[in-house]
């Protein structure tokens, strides 16, 4: 899609830093609470294929469990993808974390930003839900709302993840 | 019918034998018998009749989840099967738990369990997705192990698909088959494997994306991580910490690879956690497996590589490592066998006493020795399938009978465990083993899989005085919890051993009828039910957790009072189902007792039989079963809300 001249300044804007979730899929343990919690708090059901953390692990395989979640990308594709669709872009920043999240009251459902996700298609970190028959976008907001932090890094009994706020640099390991 | 939270709302029967899949309606049987094992029950109890034997198609196999399952409740991935169980000697309707990501996903899929009677003409599978299911040839995999059979069912539905399923063993009509889920869980005790086996069920494989719906998803939330930050006994920990890192050191020498593992929807600290990449030199193309459940090898190389082997065999590893191969060494020290194809069963110098004094198995007789049992190789092979118990049936001229004495208890195809006196379990003193005693006495199968180990392992590591451990709390502290908790300051007092005998009696029938709850909602025993804490200030757990968590998930106000009567209730029905078709009474609980007429492992001290018959009077007396036979009173069953059954045990003469 051609970039209009507001968007393409938008491009150019720099945004605040993010805090992220570090992992250390080493120590992953896979019992798959993340994915469970996660799913709990943000969407009222224990729900593993509506969380927005994911592991993936195979018994046959002798490898350690691999771990996806959003990076909070320092220049975040997702971010301005959405704002090329919408002129505004659905996916907000939150001021204290930094966290980039998507309001789901403005998502139209077109998967611009997973499709601009530098992670797709090899590790998706951006799902889409139904609702009332539409598609409606998620991913990790952080658990922006929550004082505590992300519940995903409070519940994980193995320590894989670590809550890295902005201040810190925001680095994911990648 | 109306919305529910928690439950699905249904489950699934499928007919094997007309190939008839129908719906039964969860709402029927809840709250009163929660879920899973309570469900199965009531099930066992209306369609069971006496006289059908494991492997008939007339058994019913039911694999059950329950409200809880695949919530954030720590332990909400297990699973627990239901049926006559092959295994048992003689057998009757039991039951078996597992871990792993089959019952989450079975509840994502929408189904609170299934129910599988009939024999399929020739081999299938069932493939549950999304609420689709259907019934599927299973020729290309019949024959198969339990690993590649579940690298094929994912290879064809997808990598994310669950499975569970039996093995050669299974197939073969092992009575020590297991019913297997990936690599590193499995439902091992009762020989549901073979019951899948008799089926010409080879797997049912799991597909779901819905969820479990919750009534009031924040206060659960809430729950659920206040639970988790529930201290553990710093004496359980160390433990565990201990077991750990004698493990890892074996580790070091073996030169195994590992990742540590838990078996899934649980964050309990918990020694259920080690995954191993495996040689690979007697078991190829089989990577990873489970640590537990398997003693006295050589090697932990030859553990590692046995374990991986049962478990792709689908064979009771347990069974074996417990059960039969201390029951050979026995037999070849009564000079009745000494070899098998050649290899020598390996014994040790002096009499075995106890399991620990049995000797390490090399790697190639453990090889050898799997194999046979799993294709029923041989004469040997072939009795050997069927566990211990029913080997000794037939093996030596009867001659090995006598041997089964220590190991299981009644003879009746299950390892003493947790009781402080064969082994294994762990270090339980006197008197706290005359509580699972008295669960051992009244059970079906091995009572440490869903009670005992709430006692056995949580109890005593709080205890200021318990052999060699030494608790955190002062005499007092726990007096005063078990006070709160029991009813009764003496519960935990080591000062009481047999006199007031509710003092044994009201722990066994208290954790019994909790051990019901937890494998009905279903949640880990190795977390609930929690009797003390280190948190809390008067060092007492709340017992309140799981009826909160009920109410939360299915917004049906359950009381700790009411969930407790529910436990009652599902242990009462499956006492009815013993004695209506299987002649259960007091005689046969007390046979149970002369499995532990010798001195403890742990601490040397001999049970006193006429002392012990006491408290199994006052176990009756607190059952309100009649202390002549054993049989519950219609009173009792009346109160539980039970009368028809009062009423069928009352026609066939045995209403106590």
């Amino acid at each position: 899609m051609a970039k209009s001249a507001k968007t393409a300044n938008l491009h150019l804007q720099k945004l605040p830093r993010s805090g992220s979730i570090k992992i250390d899929r080493n120590a992953c343990l896979a019992c798959r609470e993340c994915e469970v919690v996660c799913s709990l708090y943000h969407e009222e059901e224990c729900n593993p294929a509506l969380s927005r953390i994911q592991v993936t692990f195979d018994d046959f395989v002798p490898s350690f469990p691999s771990l996806s979640v959003c990076k909070q990308c320092d220049w975040p594709a997702c971010y301005y993808a959405c704002a090329d669709v919408l002129g505004e872009s659905a996916i907000e920043i939150d001021p204290v974390t930094g966290a980039r999240f998507i309001n789901e009251s403005k998502c139209i459902g077109c998967g611009a930003c997973l499709r601009a996700c530098p992670l797709t298609p090899e590790i998706p970190v951006i799902y889409y839900k139904m609702v009332n028959s539409k598609r409606v976008y998620f991913k990790c907001d952080l658990c922006k709302d929550r004082a505590e932090g992300p519940l995903c890094v409070e519940i994980c009994p193995g320590g894989a993840l670590t809550f890295v706020p902005a201040k810190k640099g925001g680095k994911t390991d990648g | 019918m109306a919305e529910m939270y928690g439950w699905t709302g249904k489950m699934l029967r499928v007919d094997l034998s007309s190939g008839k899949i129908s719906h039964i309606d969860t709402s029927q049987y809840v709250p009163q018998f929660i879920g899973g094992l309570g469900i199965a029950a009531k099930i066992a109890w209306d369609e069971l009749k006496p006289g059908t034997g494991p492997f008939e198609p007339d058994n019913i196999l039911m694999v059950m989840v329950g409200p809880l399952t695949g919530t954030l409740a720590s332990g909400a991935g297990r699973v627990e099967v239901m049926g006559i169980a092959p295994q048992q000697h003689p057998p009757v309707f039991s039951r078996s738990g597992m871990g792993g990501h089959w019952g989450p996903e079975l509840k994502y899929a929408g189904f609170d369990g299934i129910v599988v009677q009939g024999k399929a003409a020739k081999p299938v599978y069932i493939w549950i997705n999304d609420g689709k299911v259907e019934i599927r040839d299973a020729s290309n995999i019949w024959g198969t192990g339990t690993y590649a059979t579940t690298a094929a069912l994912r290879a064809m539905h997808g990598p994310k698909t669950r499975v569970i399923v039996c093995g050669q063993a299974g197939e073969k009509l092992s009575r020590i088959a297991v019913v297997q889920t990936e690599t590193g869980n499995a439902a091992g005790q009762g020989g549901y494997g073979g019951v899948m086996g008799s089926k010409n069920l080879k797997a049912i494989a799991v597909r779901g994306t819905r969820g479990v719906r919750l009534a009031r998803p924040a206060e659960f939330l809430e729950l659920c991580l206040n639970a988790s930050r529930e201290g553990e006994s710093p004496a359980r920990l160390a433990m565990m910490e201990a077991y750990g890192m004698k493990t890892y050191s074996k580790l070091k020498e073996s030169g195994v690879g590992y990742r540590r593992r838990k078996c899934g929807f649980c964050i309990t600290p918990c020694m259920h956690e080690m995954h191993m990449n495996v040689p690979g030199e007697a078991s190829s193309g089989v990577y990873t497996t489970a640590r537990q459940c398997w003693g006295y090898s050589a090697s932990y190389r030859a553990h590692i590589e046995a374990r991986a082997i049962t478990s792709d065999y689908g064979i009771n590893g347990w069974e074996v490592s417990y059960g039969i191969i201390p029951w050979l060494q026995l037999c070849r020290q009564h000079s009745l066998i000494d070899k098998i194809d050649g290899i020598e069963i390996p014994v040790p110098e002096k009499p075995i006493q106890y399991l620990s004094d049995c000797a390490p198995c090399p790697a190639e007789f453990l090889k050898v020795l799997l194999h046979k049992i799993a294709f029923r190789e041989g004469a040997i092979g072939d009795a050997l399938a069927d566990g211990a118990c029913y080997a000794a049936d037939r093996l030596f001229d009867g001659k090995g009978e006598s041997l089964l004495d220590r190991i299981y208890p009644r003879h009746a195809g299950q390892t003493e465990h947790w009781g402080g006196h064969w082994g294994p379990g762990g270090v339980v003193y006197y008197p706290w083993w005359l509580p699972p005693i008295l669960q051992w006495c009244v059970d079906t199968r091995d009572p440490a899989n869903d009670s005992t180990h709430q006692w056995t392992e949580h109890v005593q590591y709080y205890l200021t005085q318990s052999g060699p451990d030494r608790g955190p709390f002062p005499l007092e502290k726990v007096r005063a919890v078990s006070a709160k908790v029991y009813g009764n300051p003496d519960v935990c007092d080591p000062a009481f051993e047999y006199d007031p005998p509710e003092t044994k009696a009201i722990p066994a029938i208290w954790h019994h009828d909790r051990g019901m709850i937890i494998n009905s909602l279903i949640l880990c025993d190795n977390e609930h039910t929690r009797v003390f804490s280190m948190l809390s200030e008067d060092g007492a757990a709340d017992t309140s957790l799981r009826s909160k968590l009920l109410s939360a998930g299915t917004g049906i106000e359950t009381s700790e009072q009411e969930l407790d009567k529910a436990g009652e209730r599902i242990f009462n029905l499956l006492r009815a189902i013993d004695i209506r078709n299987y002649d259960r009474n007091r005689k046969v609980d007390e046979q149970t007792i002369d499995g532990f007429m010798y001195p403890g492992k742990d601490d040397g001290v001999m049970m006193d039989k006429s002392k012990f018959l006491k408290l199994l009077d006052k176990y009756y007396e607190l059952r309100n079963w009649n202390k002549r036979n054993g049989w519950p009173t219609r009173a009792k069953l009346e109160e539980l809300g039970l009368k028809e059954v009062a009423d069928e045990l009352e026609a066939v003469g045995k209403l106590g």
